[in-house]
């Protein structure tokens, strides 16, 4: 059964840009959790809880993603892509790792996290920004 | 505290909205699906009218 109808780079866009819009709003959550930014409207406490939520989500939606460029493009249409798309599921599983079981490396949580976006939005610029512009 | 909670979940409920949506409108009617149907109601057309055309002709 073909789940996206014919239609494999639209959907693999949509939800692209959905990882990457809930990856700006990680940025803003993490902000909270980590006091650099302090609204009166939300504690540090609902704000990591919302990001853990958040993150799964993107992590699943990016494994998804992963896969459907596995199965429906080459490697070769883009090596920026695949480079930058490598290394983001790379880092999103070491950080994986380091939330879940590594707890001694905790202190580099901020450097992998800004890291993940910045891979993530470099994987998004590169085929669905420049699809949407 | 669980008010802060479900308000947080409901502004990520809220992103992933708008941008189906808005992503969505930026790509336009160009699935797959739609252009198929679109095909096929031109090919019916262009049959309607040659049918025409042969009947005024006989």
């Amino acid at each position: 059964m073909d789940l996206v109808q014919g239609n494999p780079t639209e959907v693999k866009v949509v939800l692209a840009s959905v990882a990457t819009a809930l990856a700006i709003y990680q940025l803003v959550l993490a902000a909270i959790f980590y006091r650099k930014l302090r609204p009166s409207f939300l504690d540090g406490g609902p704000a990591a809880f919302t990001h853990r939520a958040s993150g799964d989500t993107i992590a699943v939606l990016l494994i998804v993603v992963a896969i459907m460029c596995l199965s429906y493009f080459e490697l070769e249409d883009s090596a920026f892509h695949a480079v930058t798309g490598f290394l983001l599921l790379v880092v999103l599983a070491v950080k994986v790792v380091v939330i879940r079981w590594w707890h001694s490396a905790g202190r580099f949580l901020p450097v992998l996290g800004i890291s993940v976006f910045g891979l993530l939005v470099a994987t998004w610029a590169s085929t669905a920004g420049a699809f949407l512009a | 505290m669980s008010r802060q909670l479900i308000g947080s979940l409901l502004v990520a409920a809220i992103i992933v909205a708008v941008t189906i949506i808005a992503v969505t409108a930026q790509l336009g009617p160009t699935s797959a699906a739609e252009l198929d149907s679109r095909e096929e109601r031109q090919d019916q057309r262009l049959d309607q009218q040659e049918e025409r055309r042969e009947d005024r002709q006989d």
